[in-house]
Formats: structure tokens, C-alpha cells, sequence
């Protein structure tokens, strides 16, 4: 969290950003050097928290910055230079995650807790109560495409479905608010909400299933 | 005991069954449950283990991915070649 600043210091930034993107839009080589070196770190740090690897997030560094140098002259000038990078980066990020997902696991969202009639729990199960531990132990291979049964946390997170994946991405991970990530995927918040407490059940469902500390140990030499 | 807490839940008024915790869950998570809220929330949990389990496995399954990813992945480390690249990508169109 930034600490908040004086207001007259937050003047003086503005002031500096108003002045770098007036000389963006006037096309100031320097000035895209100014950009590029200033903001490069935190938007790779954004980068780095949806991929895995270097490179992944180095790819999507760049992808964003083409987008910046594409757009920046409609950049509005009231708003937020730092945000609207932010927002790049992010959008750039699930394009390539898009792109990535080659396995279709939306028949996981089927898979919810299932409860009696006195409200007591009962299986994590799909409607026609197959429940989600036989399903993995099933298909394991077909939904995660892997052969051995021990997945990866970060596998896990990708191949979840989709919305899954997005809201557990920019919800707990890049730690992005509701209301952002709404806007950002397009969703009311409402639904960014029920879909993360059942992407989050989801995870907690099959993280049962897996032996934790492999998969804590299998995190850091993926 | 499940005889009890079943009568208890059923019964009692003011009382959540499983189900409900299920759906105060992701509000306790947030912190945004009222005073009043958080009291039922925590009575059922008192008397529920099965929930206790339940709401540990959900904070704690959070918990886990948030610290892999997070911890992992925060090198920022930006190779100069890359951003030679980045402001190469600019006049190369
Ligand atoms: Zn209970």
C-alpha cells in the first residue's frame, strides 16, 4: 500500500505526469525512455504475479507496453497515468493466459457443496452426485492433462475454468479489489463474488484431495 | 451428538445450519459480517466441527496459493536487453 501523501506533493506529481504525457503524445523519444524506465518495475511486478516464469512475464511486459505506445494518445489526461498502465498490464496478462489455456475445465463448475434437508453438508458433488474426488481421480489426466496424479498449485490455478482462474487471479492474488476486478472482467460485482467463493471452495475441495505439502514443496522447483 | 446439534440448528432461533455458514462464509473471510452476524457465525462454529474444518480448509486453502504465488513470483528484475527491446518496439512498426 502507498502511504498517502501530502496534498500539494501530489500536485507536483500530477504535474509531472501531465508534462510526460504531454511529450508521449508528442511523440519525445526521451519522454518514452522516461516512461519505460519509471513505470517498467511495477508493471512487471504485476506481470510476475499471473506467470510463472521469467519469461512469461517478460513477454507480457512488453505485449503491454505496445498497447501503451499504441493508445497513448487517448490516455486521459484526468485520470491516473499509473492505473491505466496497471489496467494494460492486467488486460495483457489474461489475453495471454487466454491464449495459453488449451483444456477445457468448465465442466468443474458444475462441482459445488452439496447439503440434506437440514442443511447439513454433505459431498462436494455434481448435480447428479458424482462427487469431485472420484472425477479427479477419473480424469485427472483429461481435465488437467497430466499424467501423474500430483498437480502443481500453479497448474491447478490455471486449468481451473476460466472465471475461476480470472477472479482467483485479481481477487487474492494481485489483490485487486471488487469493484476493479468487475470492471476489468466485465462482470457485476455481485458475480465477482459468487464466482470467487466457489473458485476459492473449488480450490480448498481439491487441495483436500492433494497432499498439501507436496504441493507447497512442488511450488518452488516448478 | 449429530442428533443434538441437528435439534439445535433446526430449533433454536437465531441459529445457522451448515448451509448457512457456507453462505456467510465468504463475508466473515472479507470481514464485513455485522456484530450480530459474526456472533451466530462463531456460535455454529462452536458447536459444528465439521464447519470448523470447513472454514479452516477455506482460509487455509487462501492462504496456501496466495503465499506460493505471491512469494514466488516477485522477482523485478528487468534485463536491460529487454528494455532496449521494449523501446525498440516503438519506432519498428
Ligand atoms: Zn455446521
Amino acid at each position: 500500500m502507498l502511504k498517502k501523501k501530502p496534498s500539494a506533493i501530489l500536485n507536483q506529481d500530477k504535474n509531472k505526469e501531465n508534462e510526460l504525457i504531454e511529450r508521449l503524445i508528442e511523440n519525445k523519444d526521451l519522454a518514452y525512455e522516461t516512461l519505460v524506465r519509471q513505470y517498467s518495475v511495477r508493471m512487471y511486478t504485476t506481470a510476475r504475479r499471473f506467470f510463472y516464469t521469467d519469461d512469461d512475464a517478460q513477454e507480457c511486459l512488453q505485449k503491454a507496453f505496445i498497447q501503451v505506445f499504441k493508445n497513448i494518445s487517448s490516455f486521459k489526461k484526468n485520470s491516473q497515468l499509473s492505473t491505466w498502465l496497471h489496467r494494460i498490464t492486467v488486460n495483457e496478462a489474461l489475453m495471454m493466459l487466454r491464449q495459453k489455456k488449451r483444456q477445457n475445465t468448465t465442466s468443474l463448475e458444475v462441482f459445488s457443496q452439496r447439503y440434506n434437508e437440514y442443511g447439513e453438508r454433505t459431498v462436494f458433488a455434481d448435480e447428479l452426485g458424482n462427487n469431485l474426488e472420484d472425477t479427479l481421480s477419473n480424469n485427472i489426466e483429461v481435465l488437467f492433462e497430466k499424467s501423474e496424479a500430483k498437480l502443481s498449485l500453479s497448474e491447478i490455478i490455471y486449468q481451473l475454468p476460466e472465471k475461476y482462474c480470472n477472479v482467483i487471479l485479481l481477487r487474492d492474488i494481485q489483490e485487486m479489489n471488487t469493484k476493479e476486478t468487475a470492471e476489468i472482467l466485465a462482470v457485476s460485482e455481485a458475480s465477482v463474488k459468487t464466482q470467487l467463493h466457489r473458485a476459492r471452495l473449488l480450490l480448498r475441495a481439491i487441495l483436500e484431495q492433494e497432499d498439501r505439502a507436496s504441493i507447497e514443496s512442488n511450488w518452488k522447483v516448478n | 451428538m449429530l442428533m443434538i446439534k441437528r435439534l439445535m440448528t433446526q430449533h433454536m432461533p437465531g441459529m445457522l445450519t451448515c448451509e448457512e455458514v457456507d453462505g456467510f462464509l465468504y463475508d466473515f473471510h472479507e470481514g464485513n459480517l455485522s456484530y450480530l452476524e459474526k456472533f451466530t457465525f462463531k456460535l455454529h462454529l462452536s458447536m459444528c466441527r465439521e464447519c470448523r474444518d470447513y472454514v479452516e480448509g477455506y482460509v487455509n486453502a487462501i492462504r496456501i496459493y496466495q503465499a506460493g504465488f505471491i512469494k514466488t513470483n516477485q522477482s523485478t528484475k528487468i534485463p536491460e536487453d529487454l528494455m532496449q527491446a521494449i523501446l525498440k518496439s516503438r519506432t519498428s512498426k
